[in-house]
């Protein structure tokens, strides 16, 4: 198979994951909002499905650009959003429910509708970017994102379920508030650790690249900044007994810091990161 | 932990703040951006270089500060509790964070044990105990370490590291700063793919050491810098040079290759200073936009130039190779368009240090986060053996857990 027709196949593999997705938001909505319990099952293999057609996506692209998929706002998005559905399942299959899907979802199709609208034109690598450090320090850059937009949706179930009253429903499909707690702490630890694997991988390479492992970039420094609110919110679940409400706030806030280091630090706060 | 906590909100508060300023300008710059009254406040406060004014350094120092403090006052209840954690007779006589409500027979207990995934059980009168991932209780501990490291080697490194920058054309060699060392550039090359981006930045180099005349070779290019005498060259970046030939009434007066950037006054005729701005390999002059170059190879090539005669400027212009620019009797022409190379030495004796406190710092967060301490036991009464567990930071998640493993084995009675 050739290049074109690779990129091709990607470019029709994305289409369909979206699609897929954006199923599987609407099932989801359908099943907290109607009490509908099948459309969980079905979101949830739909969602599935989606995941193992994005992942044969990005490796057509993979192939068909020469290089790892992750060096231009597109390929990051895409990528962010495969990463958000990795986290999700995993928090899914691991915690036991579905009702997850109706928080995290509409958050990965932003992502993933975001990407869509970027360019998806295949360039050559400029020859700061040309580094195997760009793996590492891109994936634990998509797990992390994934982790704390897991903890994101966890967190708004908490306030949600903070503000319903206890049906049979919530009680069988959403956790008790204390578990809910508690997973959202797992997400952001994932999290804290994999942006932590991120920022030091990247202060490796950047020391390799550009002769400085930390030049106070915007996208350094949002990093940093989104890493001390994450840490901020463990200690105050220490030293403060954040717990439940405090804590979901928190981790909503630590979010919209992922988002703007993502976003709006590109858009915004341009640096020697602007192609990422 | 107050402090540690005002701490980092002031660090969150600075560093977010200090992006969204421009870093390094000046008074009047900022002026020209806000207003004056902001322009005052914020060279006033230190807004203009955030990250190395006085408040911000004292803020990370006093941090330091507060890690050292919390690592020593919790060093000796740590290391109690690590000794502690393994031993059966702190646990079996009392009840766990979680307890089984229905007892067990042995066998079941055992199960339960593996099940949650205990391999090594202590046995003693009455009791079956197991503990694992006491190791998990230093990661705060090992993290914070980490992170102190992490700054002590970032700040030394800003006071004990020297950055030169040096470029120039294959063949010259130029002295590193006021060191001994003199830099040779030997060769530079620029890698096109070809669709005319470029793929790689190469140069070859050669340090060599006034001092005891030796010398060292290495290439370095983006990604890859080179080691020399414990320095450690990059590849910066590139510029263009050309020669630029200037004659009076026709006669050779001087041809001196120039980097963009530089500047060629004529020996013993200061009145005439030909100052290079600008080299547009494939020249275009856009109505809009103004001087561009279409491609990056040579195909028109044209130089922006200034010239300075008798102490006036008169003026700035593009000139094309083929073109002469005329000032009285002298006449200026641009030739031999080539590439410079722009190299970067550093040398940080503590980069090490600040890599061993990033990765120490990962070591700590996998410790807390993935080495969960947690104890499980089983104490007998009339042959029934009553399940406990403990785990301080597995919660409500371990407390299910264990329960489930438990009732399992209920279900099957």
């Amino acid at each position: 198979m050739g290049k074109e027709q690779l990129l091709s196949l990607e470019n029709n593999l994305f289409t369909i994951t979206m699609l897929l997705y954006f199923a599987a938001m609407v099932l989801y909505f359908i099943f907290f909002a109607m009490k509908k319990e099948n459309m969980a099952k079905i979101g949830n293999r739909l969602l599935l499905v989606g995941f193992i057609l994005h992942s044969i996506a990005l490796i057509a692209r993979g192939i068909g650009a020469g290089r790892l998929p992750m060096t231009n706002q597109y390929e990051f998005a895409t990528s962010f959003a495969w990463g958000l559905c990795l986290v999700l399942l995993v928090f899914i299959h691991r915690y036991h429910f579905q009702a997850l899907g109706t928080f995290a979802t509409p958050v990965m199709f932003l992502i993933i509708g975001y990407a869509a609208m970027q360019n998806k034109d295949v360039r050559e690598l400029m020859p700061a970017l040309r580094s195997n450090w760009l793996g590492f320090h891109v994936s634990t850059a998509i797990i992390a994102y994934g982790a704390f937009g897991v903890s994101f949706a966890v967190s708004l179930m908490f306030l949600i379920r903070d503000k319903m009253s206890d049906t049979a429903f919530m009680t069988r499909h959403i956790p008790p508030k204390e578990n809910l707690d508690m997973i959202s702490y797992r997400a952001v630890s994932l999290g804290l650790l994999f942006l932590s694997f991120t920022i030091i991988t990247g202060a490796i390479w950047a020391e390799r690249a550009w002769g400085s492992y930390w030049s106070w970039d915007p996208k350094e420094t949002w990093s940093l900044v989104t890493w001390l609110i994450y840490a901020l919110y463990l200690h105050l679940r220490i030293r403060r007994d954040w717990h439940g409400r405090s804590a979901a706030i928190f981790a909503v806030i630590g979010f919209i810091a992922v988002i703007f280091t993502y976003i709006g630090v590109n858009t915004f706060l341009p640096g020697i990161h602007s192609y990422a | 932990m107050q402090f540690a906590l005002i701490l980092l909100l002031l660090l969150v508060l600075a560093c977010a703040g200090g992006s969204f300023i421009t870093q390094g300008q000046t008074y009047e710059w900022y002026a020209a951006q806000y207003s004056e009254r902001a322009a005052g406040a914020i060279i006033a406060l230190g807004l203009d270089h955030v990250y190395q004014c006085w408040w911000f350094v004292a803020i990370t120092a006093f941090l330091c500060l507060n890690l050292i403090a919390c690592n020593l006052v919790r060093l000796p209840s740590l290391l109690k509790r690590y000794r502690q954690a393994g031993e059966a007779e702190r646990y079996v006589h009392t009840a766990g964070a979680v307890s089984a409500e229905e007892p067990l027979d042995e066998e079941q207990a055992r199960k339960v044990f593996s099940d949650l995934g205990f391999r090594q059980i202590t046995q003693g009168e009455g009791f079956l105990f197991a503990a694992r991932n006491r190791a998990g209780f230093w990661g705060a501990w090992v993290c914070h370490l980490g992170i102190l490291i992490l700054i002590i080697g970032f700040g030394f490194g800003q006071m004990a590291k020297e950055t030169y920058m040096v470029y120039g054309l294959p063949g010259q060699s130029k002295a590193i700063g006021d060191t001994s060392y003199i830099l040779t550039i030997d060769d530079f090359s620029i890698g096109l793919r070809e669709d005319d981006t470029v793929e790689q930045y190469t140069s070859r180099l050669t340090v060599h050491n006034a001092s005891d005349g030796t010398s060292q070779s290495a290439e370095a290019s983006v990604n890859a810098p080179a080691d020399m005498y414990g320095m450690r060259f990059y590849q910066n970046s590139t510029g263009w040079a050309a020669r630029v030939n200037i004659t009076e009434n026709g006669e050779p007066l001087q041809s001196e290759v120039i980097c963009v950037g530089e500047y060629v006054s004529v020996e013993d005729k200061p009145d005439l200073v030909v100052y290079l701005n600008a080299f547009y390999p494939d020249y275009y002059l856009d109505p809009g936009q103004g001087p561009m170059s279409l491609s990056s190879k040579i195909n028109n090539p044209a130089y922006l130039y200034s010239v300075f005669y008798m102490g006036q400027m008169l003026g700035m212009n593009a000139l094309l190779e083929t073109e002469e620019l005329t000032i009285d009797e002298y006449t200026v022409t641009f030739s031999e368009p080539q590439n410079f190379t722009i190299i970067q030495i550093k040398k940080d004796p503590f980069t090490f240090l600040a890599l061993i406190g990033g990765l120490v710092t990962l070591l700590g967060l996998v410790l807390a986060f993935y080495i969960q301490y947690s104890a499980v036991w089983a104490v007998e009464e009339n042959g029934k053996w009553t399940m406990h567990g403990t785990s301080p930071k597995g919660g409500v998640l371990f407390r299910d857990r264990f329960l489930r493993a438990v009732t399992g084995k209920e279900q099957e009675n």
